[in-house]
């Protein structure tokens, strides 16, 4: 039997209060605050204490899908990777780099986010980089 | 103690032991195994206090041959206690270290303060309900008053269900809060007083007054009090102190010994169950 | 925020404006109501009914859209009483005799005109505040998404320096960020006109720094917003589209306008938890991994800087989202390798000032506010402390503009958008939540009684709204939450999807965000 409490960070809002995910044989079974954190000090609302929901639930993506004939089709990282990549340098080629665009994300973390804005302007070749804060 | 911690897990007495160990300066609950019987040094006993005996619960519906030690304060052996009542857990899977929790000595029973006495400030004196206040000073507020303050209080509800969430002996698989036909959902303000009322009702005989709901009530709203209020109506008519013992029965509450059997309950996990 | 949230405890006066915090943000709500029961003051002022309301010592409905009218009204009452703080003016901040003259015109009778508020509220709030320091300034997307939303949130800053509350420990301006990681998005250059830590694009050091570190030129010209890309989509210049963990297609203003665009492009790409309403006309869907399938830090919205940690194995065959990142960047010929986001972390703070001082090691559990700029400095709680960052804080002399659309005899009803306190954003993630899906399982519209009785509809009853751009079905939920004249509709429910009543057409000029806030709308019953 594994059961530990991995400490992390609710991320149903900005407050950005601590949780900790109860993982019984790599399944979590339970979100609790953490008692002694700055933030929430060991109290969640409604969205934090489940947390962990929408983590297990069977709606998940859980592998790479493409669109052929209208349809989605399963497909594995290689080919999906390969595919968006081909697109991508094919609208570069054809429209310049300006002709795509980049939305991260306030759902995703930091160094995700660096990595996205990267992509777009070391990579792509472009500042057209937003993210759904606006709206 | 912790040798004694390391013996049983090398000696197979038990599986796991649930205690607390520290990770960048914060008290984490760990599960310290015979794999990783090193990490036993770093137990601590931490004034922070988390509900081990709930943890407990959810390992043994995953393994219900497991057996577990814990760290237990008085509080914890009480919620222990109850479990043991409800079939939540078998007594013989379970070995206790005792640990002590407050800075005072361990008082009587249903006197456990951990909270720190905060100060409370003069407004909610003056409008809501001290939360160290003790349950004779609520009892004599006038009816007219005890409603307002209480009233108050239950204002501030956001219905974060954390008071039973939280709570050790709170295991039903379908909770009456959440039903819509007793306490309805969608907006906030939650329906008060019934959301509250209809969960102090449910402790009747079951809450152990460790505190915990108290503690993790975003709102600060003081729950202990009224779950000790219905405990000592349950007290008063049938004489039953919960979390005493680990043989009550769970029937008992209703004057006459009844013989049903409870049944553990599988703990629910997100969209699956 | 300039502040943090701890500290709102120990204002004098707490002044809720635009942010209905019990619902969106309730760890901060729990702040809020123990200031006030330490004795601190708490205004509210806000176009509906909040449950902070019921604890505030004035709360006030001003009309949608009114926010400078108000404020300014507030500023005019403190200049002529003399409590205004005159040493903290001279010595901090300019344009003060701008601000002066231009808050002179916003009588207490003008405002009522404007706001509705009468003149004796407007007068105890601006008393409470004004005279119970520090005052703690809180506000969130009511304040900002408007077309007059930059407007909006310089008021705020203006009233809070007049009265010398910023840099203050317990006061401040606080905007509450509605999304985890709103602030962290930011500060990582999320922006299409800077790059991380705010450093701006157009800057030629900036992209001379960046170019060196990347190995990559940088381009010069400042990017597209979102609310710039839709036009671009359906011109057809913009012909791909990469979108990561978000869900536009129900967060954006005008959806029909929005589903149009996305139909223009040559090719999208979706990074998502779930097949969601965006990702389902996407032409590649990549499997994210969620927050507890993977190591990173989220900065809250007092700048805090926190580590999430590895729980599970990423479900099934998904991935985190940096590796995704990673592989794809190596496709296209750009090699993107890290063993771990310890190592992009470190990259991107050697890069970026405010967050130079930071290490996985040091940020712990408890996390550190940026600016943090070196290895010893203990973090910053507050914000401007003895200077403000630009050196003095700057007075803006505002005046007061209508909303873009305001109710007529056609469209007699204010409509304004929101959260409620179950669900999160789109609802991508909350609605598949037993428990909170429990709590609300579609959308409504509050109305207020008295509305419904002139629209001969009760509890329940389905009903048509219909703005300019499109008409929608809900089901009815009387409440007095909600001003009479005033209706409410939740953002989360992609079977209501409120955004097709609201204006694309309507941001702001300046931060190009949507008016979702206001927009005219009639409603009738459904006939079967
Ligand atoms: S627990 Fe609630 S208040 Fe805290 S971060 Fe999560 S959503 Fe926000
Ligand atoms: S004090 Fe609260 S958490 Fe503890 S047993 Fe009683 S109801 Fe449950
Ligand atoms: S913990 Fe407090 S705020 Fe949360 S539901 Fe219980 S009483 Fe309400």
């Amino acid at each position: 039997m594994e059961c530990k409490l991995v400490p992390s960070v609710c991320s149903y809002c900005g407050t950005g209060c601590g949780v900790l995910f109860e993982v019984i044989n790599n399944k979590i079974v339970g979100t609790l605050p953490m008692k002694t954190h700055p933030v929430n000090e060991g109290k969640l609302c409604i969205k934090g204490w489940n947390l962990h929901e929408h983590v297990n639930s069977i709606l998940r993506l859980k592998q790479p899908l493409v669109k052929t004939f209208g349809r989605f089709m399963k497909t594995d990282w290689d080919e999906a990777i390969q595919l968006t990549a081909d697109r991508f340098k094919e609208i570069i080629a054809k429209h310049g780099p300006d002709s795509i665009g980049v939305l991260v994300s306030a759902k995703i973390t930091n160094e995700e986010n660096y990595l996205a804005q990267k992509l777009a302007r070391a990579v792509i070749g472009t500042n057209n980089v937003d993210h759904c804060a606006r709206l | 103690m912790k040798e004694q911690i390391k013996s049983w897990l090398e000696q197979g007495t038990v599986d796991v032991f649930l205690g607390y160990r520290e990770v960048d300066h914060h008290p984490i609950p760990w599960c310290f195994t015979q794999e990783a019987i090193e990490e036993v040094d770093d137990l601590v006993v931490s004034p922070a206090r988390y509900s081990l005996e709930k943890i407990a619960t959810h390992m043994a519906a995953e393994d219900p041959d497991i057996r577990i030690g814990m760290l237990a304060r008085d509080c914890n052996n009480r919620a222990l206690n109850v479990l043991y009542v409800w079939n939540q857990l078998r007594p013989e899977q379970v070995v206790t270290v005792e640990a002590n929790c407050c800075p005072s000595p361990l008082k009587e029973h249903a006197d456990c303060s951990y909270l720190e006495p905060g100060t409370v400030g003069a407004y909610k004196k003056a409008v809501g309900i001290d939360n160290h206040l003790r349950l004779e000073a609520v009892e004599a507020y006038g009816p007219e008053e005890g409603r307002n303050r209480w009233m108050y209080e239950f204002q501030k509800c956001i219905k974060c269900y954390g008071c039973r969430n939280i709570c050790p002996v709170c295991f039903c698989r379908e909770c009456s809060l959440d039903h819509d036909d007793l306490v309805g959902t969608g907006p906030l303000l939650p329906d008060i007083p019934i959301f509250h009322l209809v969960r102090a009702v449910h402790m009747a005989g079951r809450c152990i007054d460790c505190g915990l709901c108290e503690d993790a009530c975003p709102m600060d709203i003081p729950l202990r009090l009224l779950y000790q209020k219905v405990n000592r109506i349950a007290m008063d008519l049938f004489d039953y102190r919960t979390g005493t013992s680990g043989d009550q029965p769970p029937f008992s509450i209703l004057g006459d010994r009844v013989t049903l059997e409870p049944k553990p309950i599988q703990p629910v996990t997100g969209a699956e169950a | 925020m300039t502040n943090s949230i701890a500290e709102i405890e120990d204002a004098g006066c707490v002044f809720i404006i635009g942010s209905n915090t019990t619902a969106c943000h309730p760890l901060i709500a729990r702040r809020v109501i123990r200031a006030k029961e330490k004795g601190a003051k708490l205004i509210v002022a806000d176009p509906r009914n909040i449950q902070l309301s019921r604890f505030a010592d004035v709360a006030v409905n001003h009309r949608l859209g009114s926010d400078v009218a108000l404020l300014n009204g507030m500023m005019h009452i403190i200049i002529k009483k003399g409590w205004h703080a005159e040493d903290y003016i001279a010595s901090r901040t300019e344009g003060y005799d701008a601000l002066e003259e231009m808050v002179s015109r916003f009588t207490p009778e003008k405002v009522q005109a404007i706001t509705g508020v009468d003149p004796g509220d407007l007068e105890e709030m601006t008393r409470l505040y004004a005279t119970n320091p520090p005052g703690s300034l809180l506000y969130a997307m009511g304040i900002t998404q408007h077309t007059t939303g930059v407007d909006n949130v310089k008021s705020c800053c203006n009233l809070a320096m007049l009265c010398g509350y910023v840099g203050v420990r317990g006061g401040g301006v606080n905007p509450l960020r509605g999304q985890n990681n709103v602030q962290g998005a930011c500060d990582m250059g999320g922006l299409p006109n800077v790059v991380t830590g705010y450093q701006p694009v157009a800057d030629e050091a900036v992209r001379e720094k960046f170019s060196k570190a990347w190995g990559a030129e940088l381009p010069a010209a400042t990017g597209l917003t979102i609310t710039d890309m839709i036009p671009a989509m359906l011109e057809g210049k913009l012909k791909g589209l990469y979108v990561i963990g978000e869900n536009p297609k129900l967060s954006d203003p005008d959806w029909n306008h929005f589903n149009h665009a996305l139909k223009r492009l040559d090719f999208l790409v979706v990074q998502e938890l779930f097949l969601s309403e965006t990702a389902q006309v996407a032409d590649v869907v990549l499997a994210g991994a969620s927050v507890a399938e993977k190591d990173g830090t989220f900065t809250n919205t007092e700048r805090r800087c926190m580590r999430i940690n590895k729980a599970i194995d990423p479900i099934g065959n998904s991935l985190a989202d940096w590796e995704i990142i990673c592989r794809l960047s190596t496709a296209m010929g750009y090699e993107m390798r890290y063993d771990n986001p310890e190592e992009i972390f470190d990259e991107m703070a050697g890069l970026t000032k405010s967050y130079a001082g930071m290490s996985y090691a040091r940020i712990g559990l408890d996390g550190l506010q940026w600016p943090c700029p070196d290895k010893d400095h203990p973090g910053t709680p507050y914000l401007h402390k003895d200077q403000f960052t630009r050196g003095k804080g700057m007075f803006f002399a505002l005046d007061y503009k209508d909303p873009a659309e305001l109710p007529d005899e056609e469209y007699p009803y204010f409509l304004t958008t929101g959260r409620m306190f179950a669900h999160f954003h789109t609802g991508t993630m909350t609605r598949i939540s037993p428990h909170l899906d429990v709590e609300q399982k579609t959308g409504y519209v509050d109305i207020h009684p008295e509305d419904a009785a002139k629209m001969e509809v009760r509890d329940g009853d389905m009903v048509v709204l219909s703005s300019r751009r499109g008409d929608i079905e809900a089901p009815v939920r009387l409440t007095r939450s909600v001003a009479p004249g005033t209706i409410f509709l939740p953002i989360h429910f992609g079977e209501v999807p409120t955004n097709v009543l609201t204006n694309a057409e309507a941001f702001d000029p300046l931060a190009k965000i949507p008016e979702f806030k206001v927009s005219a709308v009639k409603v009738h019953k459904l006939v079967l």
